[in-house]
């Protein structure tokens, strides 16, 4: 029904986002079993909320 | 609050739910870096399904994400049949039911797309990552560039690597 990307031309767009992806992170992730990779998703998860809590509390505490 | 996938996936396996993982957890099992905070999937739109998805979520609270409560939001699968896209915030995380992708159709439509990925002791289908190119290109959105980018890069990081170690006849 739907042709795939590969038959998709190149985006110039795209192309030039592409310049600033970090491929030794896809390097990396290309390594992990499928399960590590979303393990590593739940952690990087957890931190994001905890950064997130912080940034609030400190955030409170300067307009007190 | 951080998405069980390890629980949620599981979970929808074991009822025999049919779908397929889409969007950012579907990019992260093919080997996307970047975060993304609930589990999207495209769900078949047949009666025996909707039940299935309905029972299995039940216990975890499903609710409208970040509408207020006490809404008269019922889950069940009358909810269900009305509505189509669904996005939600359970006791395990948030989900986004899709019974239709922009770009991509309904699950039928998406299943030729499809490949299946083995975690948590579960066979699961998640979109290939060609589709999910297209798919993010179709929705437009400027937020979805970088997604892009990355994508495309993962399929040029995969091709480099098969080509390094071909696999054996």
């Amino acid at each position: 029904m739907f042709e795939t990307a590969k038959q998709l031309e190149p985006d110039p767009v795209i192309e030039a986002y592409k310049k600033d992806v970090d491929r030794t992170l896809i390097r990396e992730n290309l390594r992990l079993s499928f399960e590590e990779r979303l393990e590593s998703l739940m952690r990087l998860q957890e931190f994001a909320d905890e950064l997130q809590k912080d940034l609030r509390k400190n955030n409170g505490n300067k307009i007190r | 609050m951080a998405t069980r996938f390890d629980e949620l996936i599981p979970l929808l396996a074991q009822a025999q739910v049919e779908f397929i993982i889409i969007g950012g957890v579907a990019a992260r099992v093919h080997g996307s870096a970047r975060l993304t905070e609930d589990l999207d999937i495209a769900y078949r739109r047949t009666h025996e399904n909707i039940q299935r998805i309905v029972q299995a979520l039940a216990p975890y609270d499903p609710y409208v994400r970040g509408a207020p409560r006490g809404l008269p939001f019922q889950w069940d699968e009358r909810t269900i049949h009305n509505g189509l896209n669904f996005t939600l915030t359970t006791t395990l995380g948030s989900i986004d039911l899709l019974g239709e992708v922009t770009g991509g159709g309904t699950y039928d439509d998406l299943l030729p797309h499809a490949v299946i990925r083995e975690f948590y002791r579960q066979r699961c289908l998640c979109l290939d990552v060609e589709m999910l190119i297209r798919v993010k290109r179709a929705a437009g959105r400027p937020k979805d560039f970088e997604a892009i980018a990355e994508l495309e890069a993962i399929v040029e990081e995969r091709r480099l690597l098969e080509d390094r170690n071909p696999p054996s006849q």
